[in-house]
């Protein structure tokens, strides 16, 4: 992909890496690198780049993972908390305002492990036996954009690097053309929860399209170009790719200018690292990103093309294609799950847009040979109430709610902890926030108490001084 | 002062977005209003209506046999108004609105099942619903319980932000370093901390600051010359004046103004799921500009927001401007396709309290819709309080009716006309066009509605039928909306977004956990307990709207003024006093200095409210001016310069990125364009950027008419025979194609003005904003977030905007400087605001001989490419 470049160029370039080299843990010229002489290459991969692969701490069950991001809080008890008492106690008062109100659809249990999942959700339930259920859920606070940073980064009250950004700085990434984190069509003003806080700018997520109305798009708002799976702005319609690169490196030469002068500039290696980031893609993106690179029972494994689930069936194609090609962590989210009334419409459509998708996705993880080593996490930042909200919806639940892995070394067909008769609260096998993250980086190699970054004199940890794994859920 | 010249009647209100039944709208209007007489109403309830209900209904909904139907019970006055799964069975006053009409008549659901009532029943029920459905049966109310205690509120008030700011006392210390106040107090708390204030930047990096703080602009090689000059005779009085100039530049209400809209989440259209355009919203976003250009004094500022159509006048201009000022209380995100008025309402009257507190006072009362605030002692009847202010409040936001849209509403129209008029006015000939066409799709809606009637037995053939159905109706909107948008001589209407009061206010009710199902008590209207011991009453007659303006912006208030100056202060030394600049309550962060902002909070009222007088304190500050040298030492103590060792270094944001380029291109238009895309498009509905307007589109059909392509053809329709005809190399389609993509308003358009005036669509944000974190427009927004991302990489290697601006600086560099080493300077002049050094100067000449692309190797090439790459250098596109 790029050419030789001259000489002289290289020859001050490398001087400025070596005068910035010293006190700063970046030089992430990898795209640099990759082109320069054999020697300057070995001593700046060795040294320097941080989003080199790294072992972890301990051996692996999995080596990325796939999070399915349920924004809005999706009720436990009608889809993966079976409540037997509730439905008996239906229309009797609540703990609360509400009467309680028994989920409207029946469970039945799926697969060897016999787990119990809602009619809802019949193509998840056919994999039942891949699926390690935790219905002892908890976090602190029953309020949304705040329940979702904790569920990301694990604090609400200060800006800290998301659950991503800590496994990409844990591991680094397999394929240097590609961000290591990325984001498929965030929510507009939610760029905190996939980023990189006080970690160095090269391990943020990378949001890749834009959410809208009806889930998310990809693209820009041109043309057409919004739900063509392509990436604005991804080619240059003059240059090609040499004199692109020569170009780039002159931009980058009075950046790295710069940083010398400046001495510490964390904004100016974050727009060193992204140009870098962004040149690669453009090599790399457009046919990854290209979902008719796929046949069409693959498509249609994931639900693309009935209207309910085309758009969420292509984003979880897409995150199927961004972790096989190497990327360390991909974010899909699907909203909104928020249903304060009309549960019975509301939920089960809901359940319709990810229902095939998902299930495609493990399957086709499966058949692949890369669920094994593959984490899926589904979860919606908290749970709903077993009572009654303006008749016929649920209200928020920050104490009790289910969320569930698969794949990459977690037990299949296990449910672990639960929640009273009703559903109120988490009364066994809790997991909180933070025990979720430790869980999640244990089964990615990584202790979370070892994982820290110095900052201001302290290290930070993604759980703070919290989190205890959940052993028993490890296969 | 003034004269007292409030006249309610003079404002007239029109139905801009016409609804598809005008009367069922106005008595949505009317639905709090108490029928005139009671007791017969009450009356024929018992007489009529109650004894049907038991007959027929109790049965399958009612509370005593347990039955609830798809959700619905019909034995309590709130179960017919809140209704079941598909919103409220009874709308009081409108039977169109009121299922349960269309459910007796058999028109969608047959009730009672199987059996059709008696042409005298249905007409008692009529009469009822229209009489405004008097009901006797009083629901259960629910108690009001709270667990905030009169001295939790007490306790409460000793929080350091709900403490009445006062002077503090200047510290007295050495001198030499200190301009101003300003100054004193931040080199006290850096000397108790031990650390010592970065020294002066140099004057290029002071001016460029400067300009892009003040007026959001780059400086011009001129400006850099004579402010050089200046430096060097007396830094201080350099600083002085050019801070002077910015703040009388026009550019600088547009700068600061933007920041303002940011925390007011404007935007020119609903968002969520229907997002129907708001093409009036333009006149408030010009109203904050001009009042910051003003230096209107920022407590009248809040008053106009939030009160203006109360305040008293002296002219219609002044009257005008009041009642667009109140757009901030109608341009709020809104749920278009909720079916609940109710639902609707009490979503509203939440978002505006949100709006309100957050944004003047920087306290979450919304918080307390559900339950009482669980950090700040705000009980939940301090919301409902405030929530009676609002629901004795109407607000205007218009929108186009269409099917999805079940919420629209109308506009107000101002006293006065604009005296340049958006669109063109038509003649009487073309208004009786339009008559005739809506004439017409009425017709045929009857006919089609008729036709549906009869295939009710025949699912597939009714499928297509409503359908057709919807087009209509949609149709009939547009052109409706259209006409209205017109007066009767065919000269454009002037209408704005805004809010009224009612003629009689009412107190909100209580409702647990904020549910409209579960109502308690009324609460009389008032404001937060904890903000104030003795708060002023409302008269009964008043909504309290403008009580609550002038409380909140009472000198005793203690946030009003503290949240302005913490919001100035950031925007420019680039990181607030406060850093959870909407949140001054338990859970937001503590001030790094509460003394300096005590200060500049009474200063500022001392000031009159004066944003301009407060900005020129900070700028002429040698805080303001310290470079933002590192220091290791420093750093390790503070790493975050929460005290303000050093200047910071910031991004530069998404409009003012925008604009530079297209200064430095010498592209820019630095005129206020009249009105915005989306006033152009109209009511519409905004759909992947496109905002197709009802007029554009008529005026499409009248030249594929003149084309001979056919007559009444849809867009898609001409878009497509247009193409074939274009294929076919068949007259000037081509020209017709072009012709037809201009005309359509675009919600990112290429346009040369300044970013503030893009037009502003929730959900489709232009991309040279949204790339650089430009403020979620449905969000209140004190401080942007600051992503890095490859997507702006890619946005500066490959974006035509950007190359179009590089190709257009490199001709401007081509013609004003001669030899390459000048036009290499001139580069960098114009885009760092200082000369190159000579590593840059060097580096730039090797890159200009060895560049070539591909397929070219000219000397303009080489050119532009230089400019690209120095526009997207990361010092241009930093403020240090």
């Amino acid at each position: 992909m790029n050419e030789p470049r001259n000489v002289t160029n290289l020859f001050s370039r490398r001087q400025l890496l070596q005068t910035v080299s010293s006190g700063f843990g970046y030089l992430a010229f990898s795209g640099l690198a990759a082109t320069a002489s054999a020697a300057e290459r070995r001593f700046e991969e060795k040294s320097t780049n941080p989003l080199a692969s790294r072992k972890p701490h301990f051996e692996a069950k999995a080596k990325r993972v796939i999070f399915l991001c349920m924004r809005g809080g999706p009720s436990h008890v009608d889809t993966f908390d079976y409540k037997p008492q509730l439905a008996a106690d239906n229309g009797k008062p609540g703990r609360r305002r509400g009467n309680l109100l028994g989920s409207p659809w029946t469970f039945e249990q799926h697969g060897k492990g016999g787990l119990w999942i809602s009619e809802l959700l019949p193509n998840i339930a056919s994999m039942a036996d891949e699926m390690c259920l935790l219905r002892g859920m908890q976090t602190d606070l029953p309020v949304h954009p705040r329940a979702m940073t904790a569920l990301h980064t694990g604090n609400t009250q200060f800006v800290r690097p998301s659950l991503g950004a800590w496994t990409l700085y844990g591991l680094g990434t397999e394929n240097e053309s590609m961000p290591g984190f990325i984001s498929l069509s965030p929510d507009a003003g939610t760029a905190q929860n996939y980023g990189s806080a006080f970690l160095p700018a090269v391990y943020g997520g990378t949001p890749v399209g834009r959410s809208g109305r009806g889930g998310g798009q990809f693209g820009g708002q041109f043309g057409g170009a919004r739900n063509s799976g392509t990436v604005p702005d991804i080619k240059n319609p003059v240059l090609g790719s040499r004199s692109q690169r020569q170009q780039l490196d002159f931009i980058q030469q009075l950046n790295v200018e710069k940083l010398r002068r400046d001495e510490s500039q964390p904004a100016v290696e974050g727009i060193i690292e992204s140009y870098e980031l962004a040149f690669r893609m453009q090599g790399v993106m457009p046919e990854l990103m290209d979902l008719e690179k796929e046949n069409e029972a693959t498509k249609a494994l994931y639900g693309i093309g009935d209207g309910q689930s085309d758009q969420f069936g292509r984003q979880c194609l897409l995150a199927r294609r961004l972790v096989e090609s190497g990327v360390r962590f991909v974010e899909v989210s699907n909203g909104n799950w928020d249903h304060h009334q009309n549960l019975q419409t509301q939920l089960a459509n809901s359940c319709q847009q990810i229902d095939k998708p998902i299930a495609g996705l493990l399957q086709d993880l499966k058949q692949r040979g890369l669920l094994e080593d593959t984490l899926v996490i589904w979860s919606g930042e908290f749970g709903r109430t077993p009572d009654a909200q303006n008749g016929n919806g649920r209200d928020h639940n920050n104490k009790g709610f289910t969320s569930w892995m698969a794949g990459g070394g977690v037990k299949g067909g296990f449910s672990y902890g639960g929640t009273d008769e009703h559903g109120y609260e988490a009364v066994d096998g809790i997991c909180h926030t933070h025990d979720w993250h430790a869980t999640i980086l244990h089964l990615l190699g990584l202790d979370h108490t070892q994982l820290t970054y110095r900052y201001a004199g302290r290290d930070f940890r993604l759980t703070d001084v919290h989190g205890n794994v959940l052993t028993d859920i490890v296969a | 002062m003034f004269e007292f010249a409030v006249n309610k009647l003079r404002v007239q209100l029109v139905l801009a977005a016409m609804l598809f039944l005008p009367t069922a709208a106005l008595a949505r209007q009317n639905d709090e209003s108490t029928p005139v007489d009671e007791a017969a109403g009450i009356a024929f309830f018992e007489a009529k209506i109650r004894p049907v209900l038991i007959r027929e209904c109790y049965a399958c909904h009612s509370v005593q046999t347990g039955e609830s139907r798809g959700g619905l019970q019909l034995d309590t006055k709130s179960g017919l108004l809140v209704g079941g799964d598909s919103g409220p069975a009874l709308v009081p006053g409108s039977i169109e609105d009121s299922p349960i009409w269309s459910a007796i008549n058999h028109d969608d659901y047959e009730m009672p099942p199987g059996k059709q009532l008696s042409m005298s029943i249905l007409e008692d029920i009529e009469q009822w619903i229209s009489m405004g459905a008097p009901d006797p049966r009083t629901p259960e109310t629910v108690a009001v319980t709270g667990t905030v205690s009169e001295d939790d509120i007490e306790r409460g008030r000793k929080f350091w932000s709900f403490v009445v700011p006062v002077l503090s006392t200047v510290p007295v210390s050495d001198t030499s370093w200190s301009l101003n106040e300003i100054d004193q107090f931040v080199l006290e708390k850096l000397k108790q901390n031990d650390l010592k204030p970065a020294s002066d930047a140099g004057p290029e990096t002071i001016l460029r600051r400067l300009c892009f703080d003040l007026v959001g602009l780059p400086p011009t090689e001129a400006q850099l010359k004579s402010f050089e000059k200046l430096w060097k005779a007396d830094p201080d009085k350099a600083v002085a004046t050019v801070v002077d100039k910015l703040l009388e530049s026009p550019q600088f209400g547009e700068r600061w103004g933007r920041h303002w809209l940011d925390v007011a989440r404007f935007a020119e259209s609903s968002g969520k799921e229907v997002n129907a355009t708001f093409p009036q919203a333009w006149r408030y976003r010009d109203y904050v500009f001009d009042s910051f250009n003003d230096d209107k004094p920022y407590d009248q500022f809040i008053q106009e927001q939030i009160a203006g159509d109360l305040l008293p006048v002296e002219d219609d201009e002044q009257w005008a401007r009041n009642i667009v000022a109140t757009g901030f209380l109608a341009f709020g995100p809104k749920t278009l396709i909720e079916q609940n008025p109710r639902q609707f309402t009490a979503d509203l009257i939440d978002e505006q309290i949100d709006a309100t507190t957050r944004v003047v006072l920087g306290v979450s009362v919304a918080c307390a819709r559900c339950h009482d605030h669980k950090y700040d002692p705000i009980p939940q009847t301090d919301y409902y309080a405030m929530a009676g202010i609002f629901r004795s409040t109407r607000t205007f936001y218009g929108t186009l009716n269409t099917r999805q849209n079940r919420r629209p509403s109308q506009l107000i129209r101002l006293p006065i006309k604009d005296a340049d008029p958006i669109g063109e006015p038509i003649s009487s000939g073309e208004l009786k066009k339009l008559s005739d066409q809506l004439a017409d799709v009425e017709v045929q809606l009857q006919e089609t509605a008729g036709r549906r009637r009869e295939a009710r037995n025949n699912p597939d053939g009714a499928q297509t039928l409503i359908r057709e159905i919807n087009s209509l109706q949609t149709q009939q909107a547009s052109l409706q909306g259209l006409i209205d948008s017109y007066d009767e001589k065919g000269k454009p209407r002037s209408l704005c977004m805004g809010v009224q009061p009612v003629a009689q206010p009412v107190n909100a009710v209580f409702l647990a956990r904020g549910e409209i199902d579960q109502p308690g008590e009324q609460i009389p209207r008032g404001f937060v307990q904890v903000l104030d011991e003795n708060p002023p009453g409302i008269d009964s007659d008043s909504s309290g709207r403008l009580e609550l303006a002038q409380w909140m912006t009472r000198p005793e208030n203690p946030l009003t003024a503290r949240v302005m100056v913490n919001r100035i202060w950031q925007h420019l030394i680039g990181q607030a006093i406060v850093t959870s600049t909407d949140n001054f309550g338990a859970t937001g962060e503590p001030p790094s200095h509460a003394e300096l902002l005590d200060w500049m909070s009474v200063t500022f009222m001392n000031d009159g409210w004066s944003v301009k007088q407060m900005i020129r304190r900070i700028a002429t500050s040698r805080t303001y001016r310290m470079a933002s040298t590192f220091d290791q030492s420093s750093f390790e103590q503070d790493p975050e310069n929460r005290l303000v060792w050093r200047g910071n270094s910031n991004r530069l944001d998404a409009e003012a990125l925008r604009d530079a380029m297209l200064a430095i291109s010498g592209k820019l238009d630095v005129e206020r364009p009249l009105g915005s895309e989306v006033a152009k498009a109209g009511e519409t509905i905004a759909r992947d950027g496109v905002l197709r307007s009802a007029s554009t589109m008529l005026n499409l059909q009248m030249q594929a008419e003149k084309a001979g392509l056919g007559e009444n053809l849809t867009a898609d329709k001409i878009r497509n025979r247009l193409r074939r005809a274009a294929r076919d190399r068949n007259g000037n389609a081509g020209e017709m194609m072009r012709q037809f993509a201009e005309q359509q308003p675009q919600a990112d358009p290429n346009v040369a003005y300044r970013s503030v005036y893009l037009p502003v669509v929730r959900d489709s944000v232009p991309r040279s904003m949204e790339v650089f974190d430009f403020a979620e427009p449905s969000m209140i927004v004190g401080t942007r977030d600051v992503s890095n991302t490859p997507d702006q990489g890619l946005y500066f290697m490959n974006n035509p905007f950007v190359i179009d601006c590089s190709n257009n600086l490199a001709k401007r560099v081509a013609r004003e400087a001669s030899s390459l080493p000048a036009q290499i300077q001139m580069i960098f002049t114009v885009c760092y605001g200082r000369q190159a050094t000579s590593q840059e100067f060097h580096a730039a000449q090797e890159f200009v001989t060895a560049f070539e692309t591909e397929t070219s190797s000219d000397a303009g090439t080489k050119l532009a490419a230089l400019c690209q790459s120095v526009m997207a250098s990361a010092e241009f596109r930093i403020v240090d």
